[in-house]
């Protein structure tokens, strides 16, 4: 059977999503059976710019660099996929308004300073992306569960469930009930509800679920949260994110 | 600046510039500027440590518990001693997890002539074996206690949501029991490497308590020139430089170029260190900063034995899983000094009398290894004489993953 040819690539954020594919461990053997990675600046040093089957990329294109390159990658590939709450969403790094970039340039570099970022956007901001895998960062099920589609030439597809059925089948206590702000229900849960089984609220990295029903959260939480604290919630990955 | 200047095998966008009229090596970055600084004014303070952990996807414990100690020392919590232990725990897990990433997936394939780390699979099998039981063992650690192997989920100022069970942390225990050949393994096949040959005086600075290993408790910075300096001047003593055309900045230990990190922990505690590695210890030259590979892997077996240590007196003792609350009358700014994987962190944090950020400054290991880098890069250009550009630019990209760099966490 012929490999798929695999790029993946990086742009400003943590590379956290990457260190999750290192993570896959054993697994990555198994994948790399059946794809050929031709370009990895991460993993690799031998690094070919011909074509992609699929190409993975994580980050937000802050620079123009990245933006050219990002269009370029596109050109290139039959199937991108965007890895990652940076890439899928903007995430933490889209906190930060357009705006107010060049006040924080002043304050942490000094007047003379020319910054290159322009703006922390998703790439779809930019170009037609085919997949999203979501989280900041990434999980094993959902990386293993595309690199299987992918490998046996199957699209993959979003799963229809949000935060709040594995967090239910793990018993833990709704934080809407104990009037705790909490972003489970119009989140996709393919996370498993990690932060909730840490004890943490849930903060929508995942992206918002097909269907959700966003004004009923909304009414949820404006009977027990300040305006304020709703904004906390939304603005920490979802910012720069269209929400519906 | 095009995709193939990038130095391969780097966690995050470095390229070298050798001006080869000059002979000169300048190090240039070029990662997107996220302006952590600016991102967390205005939020509340129990964003600042869940949101800095995503600096960084190789080291997010260390900006984790970092900002931690900040946020803490702001509010005025002294968190209790199950509390410490536990993070201590992480600290352990966290420098095990990216050392042996860095190690055998970015460092190794330079000495041992391979493209990419995976390849080890088919070269040395009981060595890439004993890479995942590491990768594993570090991670379930992470997992169990800080709810995930990147960016951690039950980590709170004061303490933690959730505690581990004893039942999970003698599972852990007997993991590490199980696997301790393969930090053995790991650290005698960096024992054995045939590392380039370089004399470069050099100077090393770390965070102490002066009792310990450095790690999560720190009291003050040293130096190797037997210097020291207080937490609270880091910010003076390592003064920090804005480069034109560099998105990272470049910083100096009161003016002069120092190393962090592992080959600097070592070269300033070795008396510290646990008896398994003492005696290897001794074999390394402290004047190669190739060594800092050698160094790493030792860190890891000491990471290893500290961590079933730690384990071994929380399994001993009642868990107090209570969270700590601020004083009554907190200063509201604060320092938190960890030492990350690649050296000395430090994250300062203002916060007005709501509890809302207002200032913060963040100081990363990298920062204070870039003008190092470049100083032991001129280094071996002047060292090698009539070498052939291709051969010198391979030898400071080697020299550069050596050290380590993190460009994703300096330029934050």
């Amino acid at each position: 059977m012929k490999k798929i040819i695999l790029g993946i690539f990086d742009f400003t954020d943590c590379e956290g999503c990457q260190v999750e594919i290192v993570g896959l461990k054993e697994k990555l053997l198994t994948i790399s059976d059946k794809v050929e990675i031709v370009n990895w600046r991460l993993g690799q040093k031998k690094a070919r710019w011909d074509k992609f089957d699929v190409a993975l990329v994580e980050g937000t294109p802050l620079t123009q660099e990245e933006i050219d390159l990002l269009k370029i990658i596109r050109a290139k590939s039959d199937f991108l996929v965007g890895l990652g709450t940076c890439a899928a969403l903007g995430g933490i790094p889209g906190i930060m308004d357009k705006e107010e970039r060049q006040k924080w340039y002043e304050k942490i570099y000094g007047p003379e300073y020319k910054g290159r970022g322009i703006d922390a956007l998703p790439l779809s901001a930019y170009v037609a992306v085919d997949f999203l895998i979501h989280g900041c960062p990434v999980n094993e099920a959902d990386l293993t569960r595309v690199f299987s589609d992918l490998i046996n030439n199957k699209k993959p597809t979003y799963k229809d469930f949000s935060v709040c059925l594995p967090c239910k089948l793990a018993d833990i206590p709704c934080r809407l009930l104990a009037k705790k702000p909490c972003l489970g229900p119009i989140t996709q849960g393919t996370c498993g509800a990690i932060c909730l089984k840490g004890g943490n609220a849930c903060y929508g990295c995942f992206g918002v679920k097909e269907g959700a029903n966003l004004e009923a959260l909304l009414t949820i939480l404006n009977d027990f949260s300040s305006k304020e604290e709703i904004e906390n919630y939304f603005s920490m990955f979802l910012k720069k994110s269209k929400l519906i | 600046m095009i995709a193939e200047d990038f130095i391969a095998k780097i966690e995050g966008h470095g390229a070298l510039n050798i001006d080869w009229t000059k002979k000169k090596v300048r190090l240039e970055v070029l990662e997107g500027e996220r302006l952590f600084e600016g991102i967390l004014v205005g939020r509340p303070a129990k964003d600042a440590p869940w949101v800095t952990a995503r600096i960084c996807g190789v080291c997010p414990i260390a900006h984790n518990l970092a900002s931690l100690k900040a946020v803490e020392a702001a509010f005025g919590i002294i968190p209790n001693r199950t509390t410490i232990l536990l993070r201590k725990l992480m600290e352990a897990s966290q420098i095990i997890q990216s050392h042996t990433l860095h190690l055998f997936f970015l460092a190794l394939p330079d000495y041992i002539d391979l493209d990419s780390g995976l390849e080890l699979a088919k070269k040395n099998p009981k060595a890439f074996k004993a890479v995942l039981a590491l990768k594993g063992i570090s991670d379930e650690i992470s997992q169990v206690v800080a709810g995930r192997e990147v960016h951690p989920t039950t980590t709170i100022t004061g303490g933690f949501y959730k505690i581990p069970t004893k039942k999970a942390l003698a599972d852990l225990a007997k993991k590490l029991e199980k696997n301790i050949k393969a930090s053995l393994i790991a650290v005698n096949l960096f024992k054995k490497l045939d590392y380039p040959r370089y004399n470069i005086e050099l100077e090393f600075v770390s965070q102490t308590d002066n009792k310990n290993y450095p790690g999560y408790d720190s009291e003050k910075i040293i130096s190797s020139q037997k210097d020291s300096s207080s937490i609270d001047n880091y910010k003076t003593d390592i003064a920090e430089e804005v480069r034109k055309n560099s998105t990272a900045k470049f910083a100096k230990y009161k003016k002069r170029e120092v190393m962090v990190g592992a080959l600097a922990r070592l070269a300033t505690h070795q008396n510290h260190l646990d008896p398994a590695c003492k005696k290897l210890a001794s074999l390394v030259n402290f004047k190669n900063p190739f060594h800092n590979n050698f160094a790493q892997a030792i860190e890891i077996l000491h990471f290893y034995k500290s961590a079933q240590k730690i384990i071994e007196v929380l399994l001993k003792e009642e868990l107090d899983p209570k969270i700590i609350h601020p004083s009554n009358h907190p200063s509201l700014k604060g320092i938190g000094a960890v030492e990350a994987p690649r050296g000395g962190l430090y994250h300062e944090i203002h916060l007005d009398d709501k509890g809302k950020i207002t200032f913060v400054n963040i100081i990363t290991p990298t920062v204070q290894n870039l003008t190092s880098m470049e100083k032991s890069a001129q280094a071996i250009l002047d060292q090698s004489p009539g070498i052939a550009p291709e051969e010198a630019k391979r030898l400071i990209e080697m020299l550069i993953r050596a050290y380590d760099p993190c460009i994703t966490c300096a330029v934050h």
